[in-house]
C-alpha cells in the first residue's frame, strides 16, 4: 500500500513509518497539517495515518480540505485525546476510521488493510461468499454446503462483517465498534464468546473450519489455501 | 477599617441618601411651620394694637384729648408693652414718643421710637404702630416693639435649627453605625475566604443571628464551601489512590525487568519478562483511561450530545451481547425489560453505564449465579436495576462501591481497575440518575432511578 502519515512527532511518525516499511508498504511522512495536505493533494494514496493535533492546520482541518478538494483516499485518525465527542468530530469532519494513542501496531495495521479495502458505495453485492458459505443479505439467510444455518441477529451481523473483511484480521476493538457499537472494551469476553458460539453453528462437523483467530491480533474469516 | 471603607460602604451610601432627603422635608416643614406661626403672630400683635387704640379713642371720646393724654402717661410709666405718640394737629409731639408720618395720614406704618436724649447713638427702635386720626385733628399713634415677636420667631427658627441639626448628626452617625455593622459582616466574609484561600478549607462564614440576606448569602456561600472541600477531599483521595494504583504494577514491571536484565537471559526468560511488563502497561494505560473517561463524564460536556432513548431497548441490546458470556460462566442472565423507559441521553455513555454493571456483576458472582436487569416506571420517572444473587457486599461498604478504586475486601477478583462501578456513578448522574446499591440478601442490587428534580 502506499501510505501518507502525517505526524508532527517525530517518534511516533518513525515508528509508524518503520513498522509499515518493514511490512512492506511504501510509506511518506509529512510534518505539519499544510505539509499533510499538500501531499495527500499533490499524490494518490490508498489510506492517510492523520494525527488529530498538528502544527499549522489540524487533522480536521486537513481532512476537511481535501474532502473540499474531492480527494476521497481513506483517513485513518490518530489521537492522543480518548474524548467521546473527539471521535464523533474526527467522523464528521470527513475521516474514516479512528485510532487512539497508544495503540498496538496490529490494531493499526487491521485498520489500514480495512480501509484500504473499503469497497466503493453503490456496489455492495447483496450476497456474500466464502467457499462454501454463502450468506443472502436480502433474504437474510446463511447456508452452507447448501444447509441452512440458524443465526441470532447479532451473530448474523458477525458474520457479515467477517465476510465482508474476508481473508483480512479483524481486531476485537473493530468488532466490538462495528457490531455492537460498543466504543469502550468491557471486561467481558463477549467478542470471543460470540466468535465461539458462530464458529460452533459454522465450522463445527465440517473439515474447513472458516473463522480463525488470530493470535495477538484478531480473527479472520477465510477459505484455507487447499494446496496448503 | 479605614475611614473611606466606611464611606465608601453599599449602606453608608444608602444613608447618605436617605438622610439628604430626610433633611430636605425636614427643613421644608420646618420652612412652613415658621412661616405659618410668624403670620399667627403678626397677626395676634396687629390685633393687640388695634384692641389698645381702640380703648385709647373710646377714652378719648368720653374725656378728650387731655383725659387721653393722663392715659398716655400712665401708661408710658406702666409699661405694658406699648409705646405710644399723640401728635397735636400742628405736628407737635404731646405726648409719647411715637411719631406719627409726614403727611398725617393714618393706617399701619413702621415707626421710629424719638431719638432719645441721653443715648443718642443707640440705634431708636423700630416699632409696628397704628396712626389713627382724632376727631379734633391730632394724631395717636399705638405701637408695639417688634422685638418680642422676633425673639419668638429667632427661638421657633433656632428650635427648627437644632432639630435640622440633631438630624443630620444621628443620620451620620447612624448611617455610619450601619455602614460598620455591615462592614463587619463583609470582612468576616473576606476573612473567611481569605483564610479558605491560604487552604484552611475548614472555614465557614459565622452566622449573624438575625436572618436577613447577607446571613441568606453567607448560608449559601457555606454550602457552597462544603462543596468545594468535599471536592478537594475527593480530589486528593484519587491522587492518593492514583498513586498507590500506579506504584503496584510499575514496582511489578521493574523487578521483572531487572530480573530479566541480570537472569540467565535465555530468549524464553526475556520474552517472558517483556510480556509480563507490556501486560501490566496495559493495565495501567487502561486506568488511565478509565480516569480520564470519568472526567470527561463528570464534566458534563456531552449533554449536548443528549437525544431522547429507550432505555429498556438498550438494555435489552447490552444484555443481548453478554448472554453468551453468562452462559459460557453458568450463569442465568435474565432482562425484564418489556416496558420501554424513555429518558434523554447519550446512547454510547448509557451503553457503557449498563455494561459496566453487568462487568461487575459477571465479575462478582460465582458460576450457577443468577443476573437480572429489570426495569419499570415510577412516579417520578424510569427506574432500572441490575441484581445479582453472589455473594453481595458487605452492608457498610455499600456506600464506597462507587467511589473511584473502591475494590471490596472480600472481593478477590484479580484484575479491574476499581473504576468500573464509579464511572457508572459519574455516566448516572450525569443523566440525572439517582444510583444507588443495596443488599439483595443474598446478592447485590444496584438501582438507577430518575433523581427528584432539584430545587
Amino acid at each position: 500500500m502506499k501510505i501518507l502519515v502525517v505526524e508532527d512527532d517525530e517518534e511516533t511518525a518513525d515508528f509508524i513509518a518503520t513498522g509499515l516499511e518493514a511490512r512492506g508498504h511504501e510509506v511518506t511522512v509529512a510534518k505539519d497539517g499544510r505539509e499533510g495536505f499538500e501531499r495527500a493533494t499533490a499524490d494518490r494514496f490508498d489510506v492517510v495515518i492523520l494525527d488529530r493535533m498538528l502544527p499549522q492546520l489540524d487533522g480536521l482541518g486537513v481532512v476537511a480540505l481535501m474532502r473540499a478538494e474531492g480527494v476521497s483516499t481513506p483517513v485513518l485518525f490518530l489521537t492522543n485525546l480518548s474524548g467521546i465527542d473527539d471521535r464523533v468530530d474526527g467522523l464528521e469532519a470527513g475521516g474514516d476510521d479512528y485510532l487512539v494513542k497508544p495503540f498496538a501496531f496490529e490494531e493499526l495495521m487491521a485498520r489500514l488493510s480495512a480501509l484500504a479495502r473499503r469497497p466503493t458505495l453503490g456496489s455492495s453485492p447483496t450476497v456474500l461468499k466464502a467457499g462454501d458459505l454463502e450468506m443472502d443479505l436480502v433474504a437474510r439467510t446463511v447456508r452452507r454446503g447448501g444447509e441452512d444455518i440458524d443465526l441470532q441477529p447479532r451473530e448474523f451481523r458477525l458474520l457479515e462483517f467477517l465476510l465482508r473483511s474476508e481473508g483480512r484480521i479483524v481486531t476485537r476493538k473493530m468488532l466490538l465498534e462495528q457490531v455492537w457499537e460498543f466504543h469502550f472494551d468491557p471486561k467481558t469476553n463477549i467478542v470471543e464468546t460470540h466468535i465461539s458460539r458462530l464458529r460452533t453453528k459454522i465450522d463445527r462437523g465440517r473439515e474447513v473450519s472458516l473463522i480463525q483467530t488470530v493470535r495477538g491480533a484478531g480473527y479472520t474469516l477465510r477459505v484455507p489455501n487447499p494446496a496448503a | 477599617m479605614s475611614r473611606t471603607r466606611l464611606l465608601r460602604t453599599t449602606s453608608f451610601r444608602l444613608a447618605t441618601i436617605y438622610l439628604a432627603l430626610f433633611t430636605a422635608s425636614a427643613l421644608a416643614l420646618s420652612a412652613f411651620v415658621y412661616l405659618s406661626i410668624r403670620h399667627e403672630i403678626l397677626a395676634d400683635f396687629d390685633e393687640r394694637i388695634v384692641e389698645e387704640t381702640d380703648a385709647l379713642q373710646t377714652a378719648f371720646a368720653k374725656g378728650g384729648r387731655e383725659r387721653l393724654e393722663q392715659i398716655l402717661e400712665a401708661r408710658g410709666e406702666g409699661g405694658g408693652g406699648f409705646s405710644y405718640g399723640l401728635e397735636g394737629p400742628g405736628g407737635t409731639l404731646l405726648s409719647g414718643e411715637l411719631r406719627a408720618p409726614a403727611g398725617g395720614a393714618g393706617g399701619w406704618m413702621e415707626a421710629r421710637e424719638a431719638e432719645d436724649d441721653e443715648a443718642p447713638e443707640a440705634k431708636p427702635e423700630i416699632v409696628r404702630a397704628l396712626a389713627t386720626r382724632l376727631s379734633d385733628g391730632s394724631i395717636l399713634v399705638v405701637g408695639d416693639e417688634q422685638r418680642r415677636s422676633n425673639e419668638i420667631l429667632r427661638g421657633v427658627l433656632s428650635a427648627f435649627g437644632w432639630a435640622v441639626a440633631a438630624t443630620l448628626a444621628l443620620g451620620t452617625i447612624g448611617g455610619l453605625w450601619l455602614s460598620a455593622q455591615f462592614l463587619s459582616r463583609i470582612d468576616s466574609m473576606r476573612l473567611t475566604a481569605r483564610r479558605l484561600m491560604a487552604g484552611d478549607w475548614s472555614r465557614r462564614i459565622p452566622l449573624s443571628p438575625v436572618d436577613d440576606d447577607l446571613t441568606a448569602l453567607a448560608r449559601t456561600f457555606n454550602r457552597l464551601f462544603d462543596r468545594i472541600e468535599k471536592l478537594l477531599i475527593a480530589n486528593k483521595q484519587v491522587s492518593a489512590d492514583i498513586a498507590h494504583d500506579l506504584r503496584k504494577p510499575l514496582a511489578s514491571m521493574l523487578r521483572r525487568l531487572e530480573a530479566a536484565r541480570d537472569g540467565d537471559a535465555s530468549p524464553a526468560s526475556v520474552s517472558a519478562a517483556i510480556e509480563a511488563a507490556i501486560a501490566e502497561i496495559e493495565g495501567v494505560l487502561e486506568t488511565f483511561n478509565a480516569l480520564l473517561r470519568i472526567g470527561q463524564v463528570e464534566a458534563g460536556a456531552r449533554r449536548a450530545a443528549f437525544r431522547p432513548l429507550n432505555l429498556a431497548e438498550v438494555a435489552r441490546e447490552v444484555v443481548e451481547a453478554f448472554q453468551p458470556a453468562a452462559e459460557e460462566e453458568g450463569k442465568t442472565l435474565v432482562a425484564r425489560l418489556d416496558a420501554p423507559l424513555p429518558m434523554s441521553g447519550d446512547k454510547e455513555l448509557v451503553v457503557q453505564m449498563i455494561a459496566n454493571l453487568l462487568d461487575n456483576a459477571l465479575r462478582h458472582t460465582p458460576p450457577g449465579a443468577g443476573i437480572e436487569v429489570a426495569g419499570k416506571r415510577t412516579q417520578g420517572g424510569i427506574s432500572l436495576t441490575v441484581v445479582d444473587d453472589g455473594p453481595g457486599v458487605a452492608p457498610d461498604e455499600l456506600k464506597a462501591i462507587f467511589q473511584r478504586f473502591y475494590r471490596a475486601e472480600a472481593a478477590r477478583t484479580p484484575a479491574g481497575t476499581g473504576l468500573g462501578l464509579s464511572l457508572v456513578a459519574a455516566i448516572a448522574e450525569l443523566h440525572g440518575l439517582e444510583c444507588a446499591a443495596s443488599d439483595n440478601c443474598p446478592g447485590l442490587r444496584v438501582t438507577l432511578t430518575t433523581a427528584d428534580e432539584e430545587e
